[in-house]
């Protein structure tokens, strides 16, 4: 069983890649990183399992908070785009281009 | 029967992944984003980690899902709808992406280790919570700290980040 966690954790973190690179609604792009990071979170949880070892449990304890700040901070950024653009189409953030 | 619920669970988590990255609605993304978190609680579950599957539900499924929704409903939602679904060259990004997931598989296949402490030492009297709290605040009392300082720091800049007069 230890190979197909391991393939359902790389899915989850090839999709939410996938997610990031494709989209262009920032939102979603958000939506995506969380996919990735729960997928490596995963990772921690079935290695915990099979080696014995309550250390990666504690570990998800980390990357919960990690991405709770994450998802904070990434938000308070749309709102400030939204505000100055008023759209969270990626393609509009280029205010440092000019 | 423990791999009938496992790939019922796997094809939940995996396809609700799926569907973020292809529904062109953020609000329905941001459902089946809850449906994945939900999925990967249930497989914690089956993993003897009971602790760390309420908290999957609680702050991912919870917290994280409802503070997303919150700022899309701030929004105009035919804005956010009108918003394209992929940008102009997907196709090399879907390569990339696949490319990530061979790599990954790959090192999963040829992964090897000594399997005979599965399933142990994850849990004092029966009670995985206890385990996590014995080891959490002997062994790993600084980083929580730490963890402490950062949720600080993301709220302040979250608050910095949204003030009025930033612009100017």
């Amino acid at each position: 069983m230890l190979v197909q966690y391991m393939i359902v954790s790389a899915l989850l973190i090839a999709i939410g890649a996938t997610g990031v690179m494709i989209k262009r609604n920032f939102m979603i792009v958000l939506m995506s990183l969380e996919i990735m990071i729960n997928g490596a979170g995963m990772l921690l949880i079935v290695m915990a399992y099979y080696l014995g070892n309550v250390s990666g449990q504690v570990m998800f304890l980390f990357v919960a908070a990690v991405a709770a700040s994450e998802t904070a901070v990434g938000l308070a950024i749309a709102v400030m785009m939204y505000k100055r653009k008023g759209s969270v189409d990626i393609n509009d953030f280029s205010m440092l281009k000019k | 029967m423990e791999a009938i619920v496992f790939y019922i669970l796997a094809i939940i988590t995996v396809g609700g992944g799926l569907g973020v990255v292809i529904s062109q609605n953020p609000f329905r993304a941001a459902l089946w984003m809850v449906l994945t978190f939900v999925g990967i609680a249930g497989l914690f579950v089956m993993l003897h980690a009971q602790f760390n599957a309420m908290l999957q539900l609680i702050v991912y499924a919870g917290a994280i899902a409802i503070m997303i929704a919150l700022t899309m409903m701030v929004m105009d939602r035919r804005n956010l709808n009108a918003i394209g679904r992929f940008n102009p060259q997907p196709l090399w990004a879907a390569m990339f992406g696949a490319g990530i997931l061979a790599d990954l598989a790959v090192l999963a296949l040829k992964f090897k280790i000594d399997l005979s402490n599965a399933g142990k030492n994850l849990a004092i009297d029966g009670s995985n919570t206890k385990m996590i709290g014995d080891v959490l605040f002997k062994h790993y009392l600084f980083p929580f700290e730490i963890t402490a300082i950062i949720l600080l720091v993301a709220l302040l800049g979250a608050v910095v980040l949204t003030k009025k007069d930033i612009n100017q």
